[in-house]
């Protein structure tokens, strides 16, 4: 038990001072038994704060360390280094969270005061029966798991495989590149997206450290940071990539037309077809739903024109484990669904389409090779009403978030527009713009200035369709008139909400998703590429709505943060674990079912804990009735200590 | 119609071909109308083995009193008969055993069930019989049928409704027949015109929260402390109870640290504040546990209304959760599993 604990309550500048007496805090902490030194201090965060800290510790001998200050998961390892730094186990070292807890959320000066001394007081009586821990070292896989391959998960990868770690690549579709795969041209410079894509897409699949998964999904994951242990499912892949000669005689054959949903719908494809002419792998590939021969032989056309022998009906899927250090999420978003459009009459006119629709029209590779033409009819359309926000910051019916990206990609298509049909007419409707980035601004201006795109701020209340023509209803605040325009075709800069499966790959992973269902990250502002469990990290527009440069420049962040942890010999993982008081152990196994990092084990009638893998979350001690589970530095004996610090009088 | 005789039959059976230790069940009782538990470990005993409505006890916890003894032998060094012990179990009693098996008290293959069906009835509450005029002097109670009893008092039979007689915990059972079993006597009675489940309690919710709090003040203040609930619950089989410091479990490798530094959550004074304490404890620690055989109830002294804290938590974990104790022994607990579809917004 530590006898002499020295306590250091911190002002936070005005953060915790404004509202507790700290000077109060340290006077009655002085009081307390064992407590060797007090002291306040305005910052201790700060370099002097954490002199004094190590300081104190030297030249008073102390056993024990609190520190009142702001939440643990702020700064719990800063004080605890410098702990270390005095020569005092880290572990001797508590924070009583006397901002978070109660500055913040208290105005009366004297109850704040009251409350942050107990606070500080627990944290005093627990610290005393902390026992001084060392650290579990464990050892560390050196590769790494990338899930989606977008061009936030192709950056991750190449990065990753460039600093010489292998990368695992896996990603759902049959293709890596993702929705960038079928834009046309990319604001705001208007190069081309598959020139500044493929070649990326190209060097993921010659570069030998990276293994390409397509067609596969994660399917669990178990195992902690350094040492997860993935189990991964790849479909049946009828079509072999290396026998494959792009001849394309199987598509010819084909019975089936499916709406292709690489062109988002605008074509037809055959159960057998290749998603692009760029795609990686580059091959062929089999759509098992809309494939008719699967079933005991009913078609098999494709197998017999195939020269190359390619095709193989009695593939069956495979599902394998593999073993990384580290994990990068990169799911990617989709478009708000059309359907949840219907005032503006999406889905019901093929001439409404959203915004990965016309970048399909715009692209050389889509169904009009670079034409825009009405889906309906195949005439140029001469007025073009492009309406943003269409789903975006509106909390009452669709999505509460801004989509970010929306402003600008209707620049550029309403630019686009201009470029393709000199003598059309574009007109937007907005609520405000946001252009904010390096030459976005000016891009926008450039589209009003010299393409003539006509900018209405105001909603639009309606569109339908009249005599051939689609009637857009709206108003224009600035004019305070409403509008009519007689449009040929309405683009609907739709929201991005996560990609499907973005809450189950969420739950596999056990990492958090935001209220807006996007990935969580670790902080909002010091650990925006980290999740909430170490070892994960997050890519790409699944964390929020995001452009190309700010995609990439994330997912290099993402591969920097997997590589330094990656660089380590040995991680070390945190002693404060759980342990069985064997007497007391029933062997019932509601801790084993409890567990969510299954580190629990019967072993002889008795709950054994994997050390290693627990993460010390407690969540076995809340289930145990007979009190036959503790975590270190957390036991019971302690949290009793804690309660009866806080009762007192 | 239960068959005695084959019951009888039965256990002697397993007891003559050496299938199992002893058997648990009811004799005919000493003092009064109510059947007594007994252990009969020879076939000729079966004899003396009875079941009717005055079978009020869970022998459940004779199971866990076997389990310790068993445990206490191999410690002093002998080598116990591993066969396994046969139970009388109606709906409550294999109840209870499921939740033993599911917590891994127990292994299936350490018991046999010999389940009795409550005929569509129950067993009485011998309280309710004694407040009758011919209660008093009742020397037989009998099933006769689904609705009534059939008491013998003197030479005479009278046949009183079952309504009036039957325990509380039967008038709400949901399954008076024993779900889990190795051989069943009686017929299995699922329409049962009794109260709805959970009727006491949700009665009892009605209050005030201020009457509410008066009450329970004004029964913890009455606990004698004398712990006799605890010692009759098939679940309470804890070696050592988090809320009583006598039964601290001391092994040759408890430190003398560990001796200094034992939590009391609970002082011993049976103060209001402590009998809150324990009783909370108590009734936190059953929840997805108690399969209500009311008995922590029917054995306390001084008549607290136990089975209102236990079935209020027991009717949470069937409204918000489906989940009834004892209903599957393969089932998970409810306190350690979660599934995606469980109320509670707040856990992402
Ligand atoms: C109409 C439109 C125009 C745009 N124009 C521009 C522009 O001009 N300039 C610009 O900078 N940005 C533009 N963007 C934004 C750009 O598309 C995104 O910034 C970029 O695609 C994000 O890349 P990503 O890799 O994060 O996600 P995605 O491109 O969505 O890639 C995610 C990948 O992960 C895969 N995946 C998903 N879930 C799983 C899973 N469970 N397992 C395995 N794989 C999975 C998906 O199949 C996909 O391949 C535009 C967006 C839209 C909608
Ligand atoms: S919950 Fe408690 S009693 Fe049950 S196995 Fe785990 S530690 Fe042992
Ligand atoms: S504290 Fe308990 S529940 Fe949590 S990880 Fe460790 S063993 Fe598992
Ligand atoms: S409730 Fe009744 S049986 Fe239980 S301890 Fe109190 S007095 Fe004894």
């Amino acid at each position: 038990m530590s006898k002499r604990t020295g306590v250091f309550v911190c002002h936070c500048g005005k953060n915790i001072a404004a509202t507790v007496d700290v000077k109060k805090v340290a006077r009655e902490l002085a009081k307390d038994d064992g407590v060797v030194f007090c002291e306040d201090y305005v910052y201790m965060c700060s370099d002097p704060g954490q002199g004094a800290v190590i300081d104190a510790i030297k030249e008073n001998d102390l056993d024990g360390m609190v520190i009142s200050c702001c939440s643990p998961t702020l700064h719990e390892k800063t004080f605890r280094d410098a702990s270390e730094l005095g020569g005092l186990s880290g572990f001797r070292c508590e924070i009583a969270n006397i901002r978070e807890q109660c500055s913040w959320v208290h105005k009366d000066p004297d109850e704040a005061t009251d409350k942050a001394i107990k606070i500080s007081r627990a944290a005093v009586r627990r610290v005393q029966r902390n026992e001084p821990l060392d650290p579990i070292g464990v050892p560390v896989t050196r590769r790494a798991l990338v899930v989606g391959g977008g061009i936030a998960g192709i950056q991750t990868a190449l990065d990753l495989a460039d600093a010489g770690l292998d990368v695992i690549l896996v990603e759902k579709q049959s293709t890596i590149g993702g929705n960038m795969l079928k834009l046309s041209e990319t604001f705001p410079t208007l190069d081309c997206s598959q020139c500044i894509l493929s070649p990326k897409m190209v060097a993921v699949s010659k570069n030998p450290r990276i293994r390409l998964l397509t067609e596969s999904e994660v399917e669990s994951v178990s195992g902690f940071v350094g040492n997860f242990r993935v189990r991964i499912k790849k479909k049946a892949q009828y079509v072999d990539p290396e026998l494959c000669k792009l001849c394309d005689d199987c598509s010819q054959v084909c019975p089936v037309a499916v709406p292709n949903e690489y062109d988002e719908g605008l074509t037809n494809r055959r159960a057998i077809f290749i998603p692009f002419a760029q795609a990686i792998p580059a091959s062929f590939t089999l759509d098992e739903a809309a494939c008719l021969g699967l079933k005991p032989v009913v078609c098999g056309k494709c197998e017999e024109v195939c020269e190359a022998g390619a095709i193989d009906f009695d593939k069956r899927p495979t599902v394998f484990e593999e073993e990384v250090g580290a994990i990068v999420v990169a799911t990617g978003y989709d478009l708000y669904g059309m359907d949840k459009l219907g005032e503006y009459g999406a889905g019901r006119y093929a001439d409404v389409l959203d915004g990965l629709q016309f970048e399909r029209l715009c692209s050389a590779s889509g169904a009009t090779e670079g034409h825009i033409l009405r889906p309906s009819d195949h005439k140029v359309p001469k007025e073009i009403v492009f309406i943003q926000c269409s789903g975006s910051r509106d909390p009452e019916n669709h999505c509460a978030w801004c989509s970010k990206i929306c402003c600008m990609y209707t620049a550029k298509h309403a630019t686009l527009y201009k470029h393709h049909v000199p003598d059309g007419q574009a007109y937007v409707f907005y609520i405000d713009i946001r252009s904010g980035g390096k030459g976005y601004e000016e891009f926008v201006q450039r589209s009003m200035e010299k393409d003539g795109v006509i900018y209405l701020r105001g909603r639009v209340s309606r569109v339908y369709e009249q005599g051939g023509k689609l009637r857009v209803l709206g108003v224009d605040t600035l004019s305070g008139r409403n509008v009519e325009i007689a449009a040929d075709m309405v683009v609907l800069a739709q929201a991005m909400e996560p990609s499907k499966g973005t809450a189950e790959i969420a739950k596999t992973l056990k990492i958090g998703l935001g209220k807006d269902g996007f990935l969580a990250e670790a902080h909002p502002k010091l650990k925006p590429v980290e999740s909430v469990t170490a070892g994960i990290y997050l890519a790409g527009a699944a964390q929020g709505p995001k452009d190309i440069p700010e995609t990439v420049a994330q997912a290099s962040a993402a591969a920097s943060k997997v590589i330094a942890l990656l660089s380590k010999e040995e991680l070390h993982h945190s002693p404060t674990v759980a342990k069985v008081r064997d007497p007391y152990c029933t062997g019932c196994a509601m801790c084993v079912d409890a567990c969510p990092y299954e580190a629990i084990g019967l072993v002889g009638g008795k709950a054994a804990v994997n050390e290693v893998l627990c993460q010390g979350c407690g969540s076995c001690v809340g289930v145990c009735v007979r009190a036959a589970i503790d975590v270190k530095n957390v036991s019971q004996l302690q949290i009793h200590e804690m309660i009866s610090a806080v009762l007192a009088a | 119609m239960v068959n005695v005789d084959a019951l009888r039959g039965y256990a002697a059976d397993l007891l003559e071909k050496g299938q199992v230790r002893a058997v648990i069940g009811y004799r005919r009782g000493t003092a009064g109308v109510l059947a007594q538990p007994c252990t009969i470990d020879e076939a000729g005993e079966a004899e003396t083995l009875v079941w009717d409505p005055t079978c009020l006890n869970n022998l459940a916890r004779y199971l866990v009193e076997d389990r310790q003894q068993q445990a206490a032998a191999q410690t002093r060094n002998k080598t116990p008969d591993g066969r396994p012990v046969a139970i009388v179990a109606k709906g409550c009693d294999s109840r209870a055993v499921a939740v033993l098996l599911q917590e891994n008290y127990l292994k299936r293959e350490d018991v046999v069930i010999i389940g009795v069906s409550c005929e569509g009835s129950g067993v009485i509450d011998p309280r309710k019989l004694a407040a009758r005029p011919e209660g008093r002097w009742a020397s037989r109670v009998d099933f006769a049928g689904a609705d009534a009893f059939k008491v013998t008092v003197g030479g005479d039979e009278t046949l009183i409704p079952a309504r009036d007689l039957l325990a509380d915990r039967c008038l709400e059972c949901r399954a008076a027949a024993p779900a889990l079993n190795d051989v069943l006597f009686g017929e299995v009675v699922t329409e049962r015109g009794l109260d709805e489940p959970f009727r006491a309690v949700k009665a009892a919710q009605g209050a005030t929260e201020d009457a509410r709090w008066a009450t329970w003040e004004h029964h913890f203040d009455r606990c004698l402390r004398c712990f006799a609930c605890r010692a009759v619950c098939p679940m309470c089989y804890c070696p050592e109870c988090v809320v009583d410091s006598t039964t601290f479990v001391n092994t040759p490798g408890t430190t003398a640290e560990e001796k200094a530094t034992r939590i009391r959550w609970c002082e011993r004074s049976a103060s209001v504040s402590e009998s809150a304490l324990y009783h909370l404890t108590r009734a936190i620690h059953l929840a997805g546990r108690c399969i209500d055989c009311g008995e922590c109830e029917r054995v306390c002294p001084v008549n607290i209304p136990l089975r209102l804290l236990n079935t209020k938590l027991e009717m949470e974990a069937f409204e918000q959760f489906q989940y009834e104790a004892g209903r599957d022994f393969g089932q998970a607990s409810l306190l350690s599993s979660f599934r995606d579809e469980d109320p509670n917004s707040f856990i992402r």
